[in-house]
């Protein structure tokens, strides 16, 4: 069957026709009421937003827009790790847009451009090609909304799941049945508003069928067309049509408004909310944690209007899809923390404080707590700053910082485990987590056979900042003196800064005792600028991430790499080469700080295929590599007795890897954290725990010379 | 209402300590100092009756010591104290304790506190006399190892409870002004981040002299002194010996040891 198409340019759609003037005119004005209404809550989420502090974005306008829109437009980051909730989500974003822009430009035309100007344009082939593409859209919205209602309803999804790990069965706010409520009005409103379109879309062409620019073009709207037949076929005659049509016209135009009016009052709002999140994203939320300017008085955050402007979006911005909640270590360990509810806490806190005429007294706006929209400390300090939530946010909400401002109120208040409490005095007073003598940093080095530089005595091409673990724990101090040998063989001048050296920081920074870290960075960064040297390299993610993206802050620029990259370097150039290649089944353990922080996921992985080791990837790598729970100062806090700890969750996926024979690091506290769980987990005898550099040093040590030295 | 806390900068060791020529002392470079343990649970103490009171309570910490002590003063600052009292000449050098009370006892007459705390002893000299001695003479009362406190600010007494060897517990009603030495884990002490300590460098740091609190050089010193130190020293090494070998040679040769102790009674 063929399409007509109208020849004349008279066909349009069809608006208010057979409405009295009355009738247009409520219509009018039901319709400025919504946009009143919408106008009206948009003002006070934007008040809201103003209520919290003030701060300057950094990087221009059009570039933020741009990276907004590619991320809206390609829905990439909706899609990660939830290829049907993206595909459905892209349905329902580009149906409803298109059937907003159809609705709009109507507008446009009908109450602006015509009337105003004589403009008009949505008439003749342009409307038809139209009326075809918003009745595909309207496919697009149904069929989306169908999957997603499929979703909520069968899938039976844990992360979409509002039970807290933070909260028990009882607590008021335990599982939040309003969400799931709005979830669904949500679903079941755009659905119907779908649905009576196309209905209405059929009646008035049962209606109109004697008029032929109407009933000739029908099948430009090939759905509405379809069920126009179907009512025709079921005896739907032309002036029941019309009755229909008028009914369902005020129905679909009426609940089509009110959605408009709840915009704002609604987790409709994300439409908004996440858009303006993901433009005023930081690359480098959690790898550059705030500065406290010296004028602050309070270092952390106590109150919700301690959060800057940006935060307080962020809390709208989340739509509960519960990525972060199934990332995050804490919570797969069972934790009392899911970063999704410490969101939707705070959302609510601010929701109830911030939303009204007056802002309260300060002592309402107290954050800290276990009242409905307070975080508890034990959430708090649940967090492993490993950044899993921040990478995977689809829109942009940036958990960690807030977190580690929250942490920095309870430190100030020395709210924190007793141990924490003497490891930081600890760092104070010796400048490393080990209670060490500072005269002891470079101490391993003496087992070397020969003298490692002193780079505040002598100038260096590199500059080895060699960190805690690898300085003072015994068991990283035997990798340590195996670098420093592989970099003697491929040639490398370099040295260390002996006592020189402190904490980098990294971790004391995440704890959130600012003041200490600002104490080590400054400390360090002096200690540099004493030495002379080309480049730092480092064995420890955790000092590489501060020092590369943090001490620039504190005045510390350098060109720094981790020693992955080093060597890989090295073995490019021919300065080491594989003499014995490793048959080895291998799993690579992507540090956080490395990898998800500093997109570091390439250099380990070439070194091994270099080494002649056979990778076997688990599950959870590269951006979804699984935290080993050392971050965030959690290494100097021994997880709670009897609850898995995530080492032991990440070897028990590594053990169903079938003939594993080595577990790959390439971080100080993978090291020891893994080995531990190794033990723990009854894998001791099944594979090995190895730091990539004892793999290349393997590697790189031809077998006889190895018979020699042994 | 106010209350006193002596507190002490003390030296612990580092790594391969060097004795100082005069074989006196341990040479400075090789002491990092920090707040005396116990004062951390004294100045503590002084904070929690300050916060838990109605009427305004000043904690005042007071230390005798150079200028680097400012350092751990500033730490009582952060915790909480109100201000904090440095008194210094070079002729304190070489006092024993009972010269470092006669100077805390004459900072005290001039500060008039109802309650004097200092911690039970330091714990780089471990004289345990400071406190004691400071209310021996004032002409105050006292009670040593402190390990309870109730006290309500402007009360005419205080009640307290030492710890007894056997598990017996000692309560006490003490006239104010009292001096009080307070053991370890009578509370726990708050952690001062680095931020508040900086931020209390803005809390004044009060310097006197000797002739400030109505001292001169020879009421201190080795001169008013009762005790000198003679030397300081690392004690020969005792006679303990690895035992080597499995496990069956280790038990062979201790009981070949025990043998030889009990001259063959076994």
């Amino acid at each position: 069957m063929s399409i007509p198409v109208s020849r004349t340019d008279a066909v349009t759609r069809i608006l208010f026709e057979a409405f009295g003037k009355a009738e247009v005119r409520l219509f009018y004005l039901i319709g400025y009421a919504a946009i009143a209404v919408f106008f009206y809550g948009a003002y006070v989420q934007v008040r809201k937003y103003r209520r919290g502090a003030a701060l300057k974005l950094e990087g221009g306008l059009w570039k933020r827009l741009g990276d907004m829109l590619s991320a809206v437009l390609s829905h990439r980051t909706i899609e990660r790790r939830d290829r049907g909730a993206g595909g459905a989500h892209r349905l329902i974003f580009y149906g409803f847009m298109l059937l907003f822009a159809g609705t709009a430009t109507i507008t446009l035309q009908y109450d602006i451009l015509e009337p105003l100007f004589g403009i008009r344009f949505w008439y003749g082939e342009f409307y038809l090609v139209f009326s075809l593409v918003l009745d595909v859209a309207g496919v697009a919205l149904i069929a989306g909304l169908v999957y997603m209602m499929y979703r909520r309803g069968w899938m039976r999804l844990p992360k979409l799941d509002y039970a807290r790990p933070d909260r028990v069965p009882g607590d008021p706010d335990f599982d939040r049945p309003q969400y799931r409520r709005e979830d669904w009005a949500f679903l079941w409103i755009l659905l119907i508003i779908g649905v009576t379109g196309y209905v209405l879309e059929a009646a008035r062409l049962v209606w109109l069928q004697d008029r032929a620019d109407v009933w000739d073009t029908r099948w430009w709207s090939p759905v509405g067309a379809a069920v126009a037949e179907a009512l025709s076929a079921l005896g739907l005659s032309a002036h029941a049509g019309g009755v229909l049509r008028h009914g369902l016209w005020w129905f679909h135009g009426l609940i089509a408004l009110v959605l408009i009016a709840l915009i704002p009052f609604t987790k409709v709002k994300h439409i908004f909310t996440a858009a303006a999140s993901l433009m005023v994203r930081d690359p480098l939320a959690a790898q550059r944690l705030p500065r406290v300017p010296e004028s602050q008085a309070e270092a952390g955050a106590a109150k919700i209007t301690d959060f800057n402007w940006k935060q307080l979006l962020n809390l709208d911005a989340c739509t509960k899809c519960g990525r972060c909640h199934e990332a995050c270590p804490a919570r797969a360990v069972g934790a009392p923390l899911s970063p999704r509810d410490v969101i939707l806490s705070l959302r609510e806190f601010a929701k109830a404080t911030l939303e009204s005429g007056v802002v309260p007294e300060a002592a309402e706006l107290d954050i800290h707590g276990k009242a409905p929209g307070q975080v508890a400390m034990e959430t708090l300090w649940s967090c492993r700053t490993c950044m899993a939530c921040v990478e995977i946010c689809p829109v942009a909400v940036e958990h960690v910082p807030i977190i580690v401002q929250m942490r920095r109120k309870l430190v100030e208040d020395g709210a924190m485990d007793p141990l924490l409490t003497k490891t930081l005095q600890t760092i104070h007073k010796t400048g490393n987590s080990f209670g060490e003598s500072k005269r002891k940093r470079g101490s391993w080095s003496k087992a070397l056979p020969f003298p490692v530089k002193d780079a505040r005595k002598e100038p260096v091409d590199v500059l080895w900042f060699v960190g805690d673990y690898a300085s003072f724990d015994p068991r990283n101090q035997k990798v340590s003196q195996l670098f420093a040998t592989l970099l003697r063989e491929a040639g490398v001048d370099f040295g260390i800064l002996y006592d020189g050296e402190s904490n980098a920081g990294n971790d004391v920074r995440r704890v959130g005792e600012e003041g200490l870290y600002e104490v080590l960075a400054t400390a360090n960064v002096s200690a540099l600028s004493s030495a002379s040297f080309k480049s730092i390299v480092t064995t420890d993610p955790h000092s590489f991430n501060t020092i590369r993206n943090e001490y620039p802050d504190f005045g510390g620029k350098y060109q720094i790499q981790h020693y992955t990259t080093l060597l890989k370097q090295s073995f490019a150039e021919g300065r080491l080469r594989v003499a014995n290649p490793l048959k080895y089944r291998v799993t690579f353990h992507d540090p956080c700080h490395l990898g998800r922080f500093n997109k570091g996921y390439e250099a380990p992985r070439e070194l091994l295929a270099l080494l002649g080791c056979e990778l076997v990837e688990m599950g959870r790598c590269r951006a979804n590599s699984f935290c080993c729970g050392a971050g965030g100062g959690r290494i100097w806090v021994p997880d709670p007795v009897g609850t898995e700890k995530p080492a032991q969750n990440r070897i028990k996926e590594a053990a169903a890897i079938p003939g594993l024979e080595v577990y790959v690091v390439s971080c100080p506290k993978d090291l020891t954290m893994f080995e531990d769980a190794v033990k723990t987990t009854g894998n001791e005898g099944k594979f090995v725990v190895k730091e990539l550099i004892e793999l290349v040093r393997e590697a790189t040590v031809a077998r006889n010379v190895e018979a020699v030295t042994a | 209402m106010k209350i006193l806390v002596a507190v002490k900068q003390v030296a612990a060791l580092d790594e391969d300590f060097e004795i100082r020529a005069d074989g006196r002392d341990v040479e400075a470079d090789f002491l990092i100092r920090d707040l005396n343990e116990w004062d951390d649970f004294s100045l503590e103490e002084a904070v929690k009756i300050k916060e838990a009171a109605a009427e305004p309570v000043e904690v005042v910490a007071v230390s005798v010591g150079p200028e680097e002590v400012d350092e751990s003063l500033r730490k009582c600052l952060a915790k909480g104290a109100d201000r904090a009292v440095r008194i210094w000449d070079a002729a304190v050098e070489g006092s024993d304790s009972i010269a470092i009370a006669r100077i805390l006892a004459a900072a005290a007459r001039r500060e008039a506190p109802n309650l004097l705390f200092a911690g039970v002893q330091s714990s780089d000299q471990s004289f345990a006399s400071t406190g004691i001695a400071v209310a021996g003479l004032l002409g105050w009362p006292h009670a040593a190892v402190v390990s309870a406190l109730s006290y309500s600010p402007g009360a005419k007494s205080a009640v307290l409870r030492r710890e007894l060897e056997g598990g017996l517990l000692h309560e006490i009603e003490i006239q104010c002004p009292a001096v009080l030495t307070i053991q370890l884990g009578i509370n726990t002490p708050r952690y001062a981040s680095l931020r508040s300590i900086k931020q209390a460098a803005a809390k004044p740091i009060e310097v006197l002299s000797l002739a400030d609190v109505g001292l001169n050089a020879g009421d201190v010193g080795e001169a008013g002194s009762l005790s000198r130190v003679r030397r300081m020293y690392i004690p020969e090494r005792g006679r303990a010996q690895l035992i080597e070998g499995d496990a069956a040679a280790q038990a062979a040769r201790l009981a070949e040891i025990i043998r030889e102790f009990t001259g063959g009674s076994v």
